[in-house]
């Protein structure tokens, strides 16, 4: 019995090996992926309306142009310069904000702006799950096909969360970042947050100047351990202050930081200094460039730009995605998730990665400008943030000027969490400041900070760009040098399917090669089939000869089961 | 459902209904000169257009900014919202006040094509608030009830009060297009407060959606239907009266009990909770054991006679 197999076996080693020594003499083709089985977005989100990147004045606000791809809606500016309260009901319908989300009034010092600014904050999930259907509401993509689930401070809006009924993408107003809080030294603010969330929350005001605790409003810190307790869903709670000292601050939930902060709990707080007429834009909805910039800065600079670092858990957000029970969402969240043990995977730039931040968060500039630079480190760890081309001097560290004299140049700028800087980036090209123009890059140079969970392009890179080196859609002018920016517009891209090398030479040298085997799939069923059939025959082979054999041991089996005493005895 | 629903039929005043689209029972009557009751052509009456006017003149850069010393005489506590004088914007479906209460797709008096008259006029009181999802473990929003049932052709004012200290909306989808923009009739009020507003059902039976669209309200609980006559199919996901479609699964937790507390020390405490927690582990092993002894003889008896063989 033993020869037969042997002999197949042989014969089965035989045949492969033939085979393979075929397939090493021809190595699988490269498959290419055709463009066109892409999910390819447009480069520029073609709902923005590129008027919109014009210089304009909008109810009497007069508004910088910015020629980036995706600039802010002017009308957003007119209403946060304004206050909604104080804007025609033209304007505010083109806001998407509540009437009551910024109310600006009395000019208390007489020095021409308004000196009582209340901002209503609300609380919003985004990538969150629906007990309906699979799939996520409202949607807001960091990357393209990136959609973690997040938490965020969102301006008080009016009307549905979703751009409208038939589609489940956030409302415009509903987006990473928080957004960016600007009011002047000696302003009495008032920021009320409404809490629309499903779980408790609070506001801390790191860097602000702040009463710990207020005789109407209670406990002002936003520390549950300290000052007051959580915000339940459905109560309001004003934080109110008169800031004595200007700067760049930050403000966060303090309940459960360490997740709520980087669900997206957090944002930038500026504290101008206080000027006559300085109606200031007291939001900066998505961050990057301050179109209507206070008396203060326009003083010194030529432009301005809140950039707020961030970094997310892939699997702190997919809590909020697993569950629609608020009870297990905070079971994970609070006591199952460890955030010792967690890694950051997305990285963003004012609530974007790479190639978003190129639509959004563009520093445009021209040759001997100075320009405002405000950066926060939002996320869990230190970041080191480098501008290609360029070095910057730091003005101020977390909010407070350094001295002048002992000012210094960096190219890299280290940034440990909740830390902010100002820079004062000079395009003057002496190659110190500026090599010249171009499209310089700027990112965080821990590596992983280019990517998107551990994908490369990504994360929160950005580039500082010369206007000579901007294309007419607002987005760096690089076909010149035969690149194109289009594959990171898919999101085949970051589920890692599009072989990145694929195209940088016409036969795709580094593309991606066809499968091990060389025999094609049809081939390989077909030879499979004479196999099972070989093995078929020889066991039918095998039953026939040896039947009598077979014959005896069945029945010598059956005649031991119906007589077990016997067989005992027997034994 | 329908037994708890609290609706009054009004017999008489078919006319105050005109007044109830306004959405600020706060505003007094002198601020508005009113509309007429179609509500359809709600134009620019009141104030408010005067004062925008103004405010549209009123440049950044001027000196005295009249507005700023017009708001001066308000005293303005954030949870006042502010002056109550401002922004009451009217066009044919959309009513919005300074405080952002919204009435969407109010419709008073236009007859849907397939209703020859109007079969009966309701009015219905809806309480929306995170208090009333107390009742339904694993939602954190609710209204409190989660099905009105009308006839076909009824003319129905909604009441809907909301009782927490955020935005609450009551949304209702799938009316006729041509009747309701989107399809949509939309009350939006920030609580407490309420708001109200009219609409007249179609003639077919139907199930309408009515939600809270704000960020996982509607999923978190804030969901119900208003059935027409008998009704369509069921919306889904309505706390304690229509099923998930995604449902979560859940294990329970080893929690600490005030069983386990008391005498702690004793030994045989400590056996006992040995035995409980290692129960599962030493029962299946018996079952192992058991399965083995009793299958002995069989594997005996077999391996014998081969041999015997």
């Amino acid at each position: 019995m033993p020869i037969p197999i042997f002999i197949a076996i042989l014969t089965f080693y035989a045949m492969s090996s033939a085979v393979a020594v075929q397939a090493s003499l021809k190595l699988p083709e490269t498959v290419k992926v055709d463009p066109a089985a892409l999910t390819s977005e447009p480069m520029c989100d073609p709902k923005i309306s590129p008027s919109w990147r014009a210089a304009q004045e909008i109810e009497g606000v007069k508004i910088a142009a910015s020629p980036g791809c995706s600039p802010d809606n002017p009308a957003w500016i007119a209403a946060a310069v304004k206050g909604t309260n104080n804007i025609s009901m033209e304007t505010l319908m083109k806001t998407g904000l509540s009437p009551d989300a910024i109310i600006k009034t009395d000019d208390l010092d007489g020095d021409g702006d308004p000196d009582r600014i209340i901002i209503k904050l609300e609380i919003m999930e985004l990538n969150g799950r629906t007990p309906d259907f699979q799939g996520l509401v409202p949607t807001f993509d960091i990357a393209p096909g990136i959609q973690p689930g997040a938490w965020v401070f969102a301006p008080k809006t009016s009307g549905m969360s979703t751009e409208n009924f038939e589609s489940v993408r956030a409302n415009p107003l509903l987006r990473l970042p928080s957004p960016v809080i600007r009011v002047e030294v000696g302003d009495i603010v008032q920021i009320v947050l409404e809490n629309t969330h499903y779980f408790p929350h609070s506001i801390h005001l790191h860097g602000v100047d702040h009463p710990f605790s207020h005789g109407e409003h209670g406990g002002q810190d936003g520390v549950p351990q300290t000052s007051e307790v959580e915000l339940m869903p459905g109560e309001r709670r004003v934080y109110e202050f008169q800031a004595r000292q200007s700067g760049t601050m930050f403000y966060h939930c303090h309940v459960q930081t360490h997740t709520h902060l980087s669900m997206g709990l957090a944002g930038m707080i500026i504290i101008e200094e206080n000027k006559p007429n300085n109606w200031l834009q007291t939001l900066n909805i998505g961050g990057g460039h301050v179109r209507h910039p206070s008396v203060a800065v326009l003083e010194q600079f030529d432009q301005e730009y809140d950039l707020h670092y961030h970094a997310m858990d892939k699997e702190l957000g997919q809590i909020i995605q697993k569950y629609n029970d608020p009870r297990l969402i905070a079971r994970d969240m609070n006591r199952r998730y460890d955030i010792t043990d967690s890694t950051e995977d997305y990285f963003t730039l004012n609530g974007l990665s790479f190639p978003y931040t190129l639509r959004e968060s563009l520093i445009i500039v021209e040759p001997d400008q100075k320009i405002k630079l405000r950066l926060l480190n939002s996320g869990g760890e230190m970041i080191a943030v480098h501008t290609h081309g360029h070095h910057a001097t730091i003005t101020h560290y977390d909010g407070v000027e350094h001295n002048p004299i002992a000012q210094i140049m960096r190219d890299v700028f280290d940034m440990a969490p909740a830390q902010r800087l100002d820079l004062k980036l000079e395009t003057v090209n002496d190659g110190k400041h500026s090599y010249g123009e171009g499209d310089w890059l700027f990112h965080d140079h821990r590596e992983k900070g280019i990517t998107t969970d551990g994908m490369a392009e990504g994360g929160s890179m950005s580039s500082i760009v010369y206007k000579s080196y901007l294309n007419g859609d607002g987005l760096p002018k690089v076909s010149h040098f035969g690149i194109d920016l289009n594959k990171y517009f898919t999101k085949e891209y970051y589920e890692r399917r599009l072989p990145i090398w694929q195209d940088l030479d016409e036969w795709a040298s580094l593309g991606s090669p066809a499968g091990q085997s060389n025999i094609d799939a049809t081939t390989q069923t077909s030879l499979l089939n004479v196999l099972y059939g070989l093995l078929i025959g020889f066991f039918t082979y095998l039953i026939i000869a040896k039947r009598q054999q077979i014959k005896q041991t069945v029945s010598g089996v059956t005649s031991r089961l119906k007589s077990p005493k016997g067989g005992t005895n027997n034994g | 459902m329908a037994k708890a629903t609290m609706i009054t039929f009004l017999l008489a005043g078919i006319f105050t209904f005109s007044l109830n689209a306004m959405a600020q029972e706060k505003s007094k009557p002198g601020e508005h000169d009113h509309h007429d009751h179609s509500g359809h052509s709600m134009s620019q009456d009141s104030d408010p257009a005067v004062d925008h006017q103004d405010e549209q003149t009123t440049t950044m850069d001027h000196e005295g900014h009249d507005h700023s010393i017009d708001h001066s005489a308000h005293s303005v506590q954030a949870t006042e919202h502010g002056d109550l004088h401002h922004h009451h914007h009217m066009d044919h479906d959309h009513i919005m006040d300074h405080e952002g209460t919204m009435i969407m797709g109010q419709n008073l008096d236009t007859l849907p094509s397939s209703c020859k008259s109007i079969s009966e006029e309701v009015e219905i009181t809806v309480r929306a608030g995170r208090k009333y999802a107390a009742k339904f473990p694993g939602t954190a929003f609710a209204f409190d009830q989660q099905q009105w049932n009308v006839k076909p052709c009824a003319k129905v004012t909604w009441h809907f009060i909301n009782e927490d200290h955020i935005r609450h909306q009551f949304m209702m989808h799938g009316l006729p297009k041509y009747l309701y923009k989107y399809g949509m009739f939309h009350l939006e009020v920030t609580g407490p407060k309420t708001v109200s507003g009219t609409i007249i059902v179609p003639a077919t039976d139907e199930t309408y959606l009515v939600h809270c669209d704000i960020s996982q309200h509607m999923e978190k609980g804030m969901k119900a239907q208003l059935v027409v006559g008998k009704g369509g199919e069921n919306i889904p996901s309505i706390p304690g009266l229509t099923p998930y479609n995604l449902t979560d699964t859940y294990e329970s937790e080893n929690l600490p009990k005030v069983s386990d507390k008391t005498d702690k020390d004793s030994i045989t405490n400590q056996v006992i909770e040995f035995i409980n927690t290692n129960s599962r582990d030493y029962g299946a092993m018996l079952m192992g054991i058991l399965i083995g002894l009793l299958s002995l003889p069989l594997v005996k008896k077999i391996t014998f006679r081969k041999k015997n063989d």
